[in-house]
C-alpha cells in the first residue's frame, strides 16, 4: 500500500453523546458541578461496574463490566474539566462544529501575544517567569468558567459559548505547552 | 446444588465463591528482575509463602541444564558466571521487549541471541533457543508449585504484578508467560499500587500516596488518592530500565577503569565482576567505606564517591517523580505518605534524595521486599471473591504510555493519553488521503514522542476493502480498548461500507498465539489423558459456576424479567444442567454460550441495577 500514513481526524468522538453523563454519575444538569460529590458518585458506580467485581463471573459479565467501567470513566473525566463539560453541555444541546473556522480577531491577537511570551520564556529559560505567566494563563482561565456559566443556557447566546469554549481549548493548549516547557527545562 | 434460603433479602455478588465454607485459592506473585515472591490471605492476613527451606524470595534466576532439566533460584544464581550461558538472570529486563532495544539496554548481555520470527530476542541454551516468555514462564511454574503445595489443592488463580511502567508488549508478554507456566491470570496489577494497597489497608491510611519502587532492573513512582477503600492511581511514571542493576554497572565501569583491565571481558568474568560490584553496592548500605579487590587490584571505595557514581540515575528517577506529580495536579503539600519499595531503596542516599524531593520522611516499615507481592494477595483474595466485603477495595488505575496511531508524516496521533483511568474506550475518526483508495494501514504505538518512528511500534495491521471513493469522503472509526489489566485491542471500521478489521494487539515482540498453544501442547503431551479429564473437569466447572451465578441472579434480581424472558432462561439453564452432567466437553461448551447469549439483556439490567443500588445506598448513608 503506497499511502501507509492515515489522514487526520474529522471528527472527535465526543461530538455525539450517547447517553448522559450527567444522570450517569446522579448529577443535575448544570456546568456548575459539586467536584466532591461528582468523585464521591464515581467512585460509588465505579464499585458497582468496575471489572475487578467481575473478575470470576461470565465472560460475559466481564466484556459487560469493561464496557460500563470505560463508559463511566468518560464520564467522569468529562464532566471533571471544565473545558470538556462545556463541551459536552453545548453539544447536548446542539452539536457544535469544531473544525469550523471562526473569526476571534480579538481573541486572535492574544494568542499571538501568547506565543511570542511562551518563545521568549523557552529562550530565556526563566523559571520563575514561566511561573508568573503560568498563573496568569490559569486566572484568565478560570475566568472562562465564570463566563461561560453565565450564558450557555441561553440560546440566544450560544455563538457567544462557542467562543468561550474554543479560547478555554486554546488556553488549555498553551497550558499543556507552558508544562511540556517545564519538563524540558527540568533536565 | 443448595438452595438459597436468604434469597429475599440478599444481594448476590457477583464473585461470591460456589461454596463459602472453601475459598478459592488465590494468589499474588511479585515476579521481580531479581527476586520473586508469592504471597497469599490466610486467615483475612496476607502472608508470603516459603519453600521448603523456609525462603520466601526466589531468585529470579533460570538455569537449563544438558540433562534437559530445568534448575530456578538460588542455585541457578550462583552458577551464573561458571555456566552463562545456560543461566538466565534478569529477564526481566529482555521480556516483550525487542532484540534491538535490548542492546540498546547499554549493558553487555553475557548471551548468545539470535532473531526469532517476531523479532523477539531468543537466547541459544543448552536445550534449544528459550524466549524471555518461556524464561519467565519457568520462574511462575516454580512459584506456583510453592503455592499448590502449601496451600494444598490446584490454585484458582492469581494477581500478577508488573512495573506500572510496562508498555503493552510487556504486559502481554508477562500474561503469555502465565498462561505457559499453567496460571489463571486474574489481574495483571501495577506494583506500586500493589504496595499502596499493602500500606493502605494496612494503615488505615486516607489521601494522597506516592509510591517510590526503586527494585533490580524497573523504577516506577504512582501517586494515588485512597479514599474510603478506593485506590484511585492519579499518574504513574518510571524507567523500565533503571535500577540496582545499573548501579552495579555503575560501579563495575569504576572497577574497571580504576583497575585498567579491559572493558572487554568474556561472560564468565562479566558475570564475576557485577556480581563483585552488587556486593560492594550492598555493603556499602551499611558501611561508609569497602575495601574492593578484583584479581591482583584492590582499593577502598567510600559511600561519598559511590554515591557520586550514582548520582545521575538517582537523579534521572527523581526526575520521574516530579513529571508525576506535575501529572497528578497535586501539590506536596497534600501528599499524606511516600512509601518506599524495592530493595535498592535500601541506599542511604535514595532514601536522602526521596526526603528530600517530598520534603518529609519515606515510610519503609513494611519490608520492601515483600510489599507488592503482599498488595497483590490482597488484591487476589478480592478478585476470587473470598471476601466477605469486597467494597473495602477497588483500584482504579491509568494506562502509563499514552497510545496513538500514526498518521501521515511520522506524526502520531494521540488517542489515549498517558494516566488515563483503565477500562478506557476511545474512538476517533479518519479518512482516506488519496481517490479510490481501498485499504488503509494502521500503525499503533505507544509512547511521548511526537515522532512514530521515535515511539514504541505495537502492531500494524491494515483495513482493506474500502469500497473506492473520492479522498476524504471514507470515514474509518477506530476504536481503542484498554481492559483492566492495561491491555489494549484495536478495532478499525469503515463506518459507510461497514468493512471491519479487529485486532487484538498482539506485540511484535512476543509470542504468537499459535507458538503458544503449541508449547501448552508440548509441555503436556506425555499426559494425553490427563489433558482431556483434566480439560472436561475444567469445562464441567465452568459450567457449575454458570449455572449457580444465573440461578442466584433470578433469585435476586429475577423480577428485571417478564415471564417469556424468564422461560427462555429457564430452558437453557435446563438445558445446560444435562449436558454438564455428561461428558462432551464441546456439548457443555455450546451450551454455556446458549446460556450466555440468553442472559445478554438481563445481565446488562442486572448490572443497572447494581449501579442504581450503588446511589441508593449512599443515600441511606448520608441521610
Ligand atoms: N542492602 C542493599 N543495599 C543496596 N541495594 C540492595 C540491597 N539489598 C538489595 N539491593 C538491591 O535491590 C535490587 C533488587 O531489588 P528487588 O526489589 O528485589 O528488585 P526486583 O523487584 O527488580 O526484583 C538489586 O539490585 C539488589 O542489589
Ligand atoms: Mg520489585
Amino acid at each position: 500500500m503506497a499511502n501507509a500514513a492515515v489522514a487526520k481526524a474529522l471528527v472527535s468522538d465526543m461530538a455525539k453523546p450517547t447517553s448522559n453523563f450527567f444522570s450517569l454519575l446522579e448529577l443535575p444538569l448544570d456546568f456548575t458541578v459539586d467536584l466532591a460529590l461528582l468523585s464521591h458518585n464515581y467512585r460509588e458506580a465505579a464499585k458497582a461496574v468496575h471489572p475487578d467485581r467481575y473478575a470470576s463471573a461470565s465472560d460475559q459479565d466481564k466484556r459487560l463490566a469493561v464496557q460500563r467501567s470505560a463508559e463511566l470513566n468518560q464520564a467522569y473525566e468529562t464532566l471533571k474539566s471544565t473545558t470538556r463539560r462545556a463541551l459536552y453541555l453545548l453539544n447536548l444541546q446542539e452539536p457544535m462544529d469544531e473544525e469550523a473556522t471562526v473569526q476571534d480577531t480579538e481573541f486572535f491577537m492574544q494568542q499571538i501575544q501568547w506565543r511570542e511570551e511562551l518563545e521568549d520564556l523557552s529562550d530565556s529559560e526563566d523559571i520563575a517567569a514561566l511561573e508568573v505567566f503560568k498563573k496568569r494563563l490559569r486566572q484568565l482561565r478560570g475566568e472562562l468558567d465564570i463566563e461561560f456559566a453565565a450564558v450557555w443556557q441561553d440560546g440566544s447566546q450560544r455563538e457567544l459559548a462557542e467562543r468561550l469554549v474554543r479560547r478555554m481549548q486554546f488556553l488549555d493548549k498553551v497550558l499543556y505547552e507552558v508544562r511540556q516547557l517545564e519538563e524540558r527545562l527540568d533536565d | 446444588m443448595k438452595k438459597n434460603t436468604m434469597a429475599l433479602v440478599q444481594i448476590v455478588e457477583p464473585n461470591t465463591p460456589v461454596d463459602k465454607s472453601q475459598p478459592r485459592l488465590a494468589v499474588g506473585i511479585d515476579l521481580g528482575t531479581t527476586n520473586s515472591l508469592v504471597a497469599s490471605v490466610r486467615n483475612d492476613v496476607p502472608v508470603p509463602l516459603a519453600d521448603t527451606q523456609g525462603r520466601f524470595a526466589l531468585a529470579s534466576a533460570v538455569r537449563y541444564l544438558k540433562d534437559n532439566t530445568v534448575s530456578v533460584g538460588r542455585d541457578a544464581k550462583q552458577c551464573a558466571s561458571c555456566d552463562p550461558y545456560n543461566c538466565i538472570l534478569s529477564v526481566k529486563r529482555l521480556i516483550g521487549r525487542g532484540l534491538e532495544d535490548v542492546q540498546q539496554l547499554g549493558e553487555q548481555l553475557p548471551y548468545r541471541f539470535q532473531d526469532g520470527d517476531s523479532q523477539m530476542p531468543l537466547i541459544e541454551t543448552v536445550q534449544g533457543c528459550k524466549s524471555p516468555v518461556e524464561v519467565s514462564a519457568e520462574i511462575l511454574k516454580v512459584l506456583r508449585q510453592r503455592a499448590e503445595q502449601v496451600l494444598g489443592g490446584d490454585l484458582f488463580g492469581a494477581v500478577i504484578t508488573v512495573p506500572a511502567y510496562f508498555d503493552d508488549a510487556q504486559r502481554q508478554a508477562t500474561k503469555d508467560a502465565a498462561r505457559l507456566a499453567g496460571i489463571n491470570v486474574l489481574r495483571l496489577l501495577n506494583e506500586p499500587t500493589a504496595a499502596a494497597v499493602a500500606y493502605g489497608l494496612d494503615k488505615q491510611a486516607e489521601g494522597v500516596i506516592v509510591v517510590y519502587d526503586l527494585g533490580g532492573g524497573t523504577f516506577d513512582v504512582s501517586i494515588l488518592r485512597l479514599t474510603r477503600g478506593v485506590f484511585e492511581v492519579l499518574a504513574t511514571g518510571g524507567d523500565s530500565a533503571l535500577g540496582g542493576d545499573d548501579f552495579d554497572h555503575a560501579i563495575a565501569n569504576w572497577i574497571v577503569q580504576q583497575a585498567g583491565v579491559s572493558s572487554d571481558l568474556e561472560p564468565g568474568e562479566q558475570r564475576r565482576l557485577m556480581r563483585l560490584a552488587c556486593d560492594v553496592k550492598e555493603a556499602l548500605s551499611s558501611a561508609e567505606s569497602t575495601l574492593v579487590q578484583y584479581k591482583a587490584w584492590q582499593a577502598e571505595l567510600s559511600r561519598a564517591d559511590f554515591e557520586q557514581l550514582i548520582t545521575p540515575l538517582v537523579a534521572r528517577s527523581l526526575k520521574a517523580c516530579r513529571r508525576a506529580l506535575r501529572d497528578s495536579d497535586v501539590e506536596l503539600e497534600e501528599i499524606a505518605a511516600v512509601v518506599m519499595v524495592g530493595g535498592s531503596t535500601r541506599v542511604p542516599y535514595v532514601r536522602e534524595q526521596v526526603a528530600h524531593m517530598f520534603a518529609r520522611e519515606p515510610l519503609a516499615d513494611i519490608d520492601p521486599d515483600k510489599v507488592v507481592a503482599l498488595g497483590a494477595a490482597l488484591q487476589a483474595d478480592v478478585l476470587a471473591g473470598n471476601q466477605a466485603d469486597s467494597d473495602n477495595l477497588l483500584l482504579l488505575d491509568v494506562i502509563p504510555l499514552s497510545l496513538g496511531l500514526e498518521t501521515m508524516g511520522d506524526l502520531v496521533e494521540k488517542i489515549v493519553p498517558r494516566n488515563t483511568t483503565i477500562p478506557v474506550t476511545r474512538t476517533q475518526d479518519f479518512t482516506t488521503a488519496r481517490d479510490g483508495q481501498t485499504a488503509i494501514a494502521l500503525h499503533i504505538v505507544q509512547g511521548e514522542r511526537e515522532l512514530a518512528s521515535a515511539s514504541r511500534s505495537l502492531a500494524r495491521f491494515e483495513l482493506r476493502g474500502i469500497p473506492p471513493m473520492v479522498a476524504g469522503a471514507a470515514k474509518v472509526r477506530v476504536s481503542f480498548q484498554v481492559d483492566a489489566d492495561g491491555l489494549l485491542s484495536v478495532t478499525a471500521t469503515e463506518t459507510r461500507s461497514g468493512v471491519e478489521a479487529r485486532v487484538e494487539i498482539k506485540p511484535s515482540y512476543g509470542l504468537s498465539e499459535d507458538a503458544i498453544s503449541r508449547m501448552l501442547e508440548e509441555s503436556i503431551e506425555n499426559a494425553e489423558q490427563d489433558r482431556k479429564a483434566r480439560g472436561l473437569r475444567e469445562q464441567q466447572v465452568n459450567a457449575q459456576r454458570l449455572l449457580e451465578t444465573v440461578r442466584a441472579a433470578l433469585q435476586s434480581d429475577g423480577n428485571l424479567l417478564n415471564e417469556q424472558e424468564r422461560a427462555l432462561i429457564d430452558e437453557q439453564l435446563e438445558k445446560l444442567e444435562q449436558a454438564q452432567q455428561g461428558d462432551e466437553i464441546g456439548a457443555i461448551a455450546r451450551q454455556i454460550q446458549q446460556l450466555n447469549a440468553a442472559t445478554h439483556e438481563f445481565a446488562s439490567r442486572r448490572m443497572d441495577a447494581t449501579v442504581k443500588r450503588a446511589f441508593a445506598g449512599r443515600q441511606l448513608e448520608e441521610v
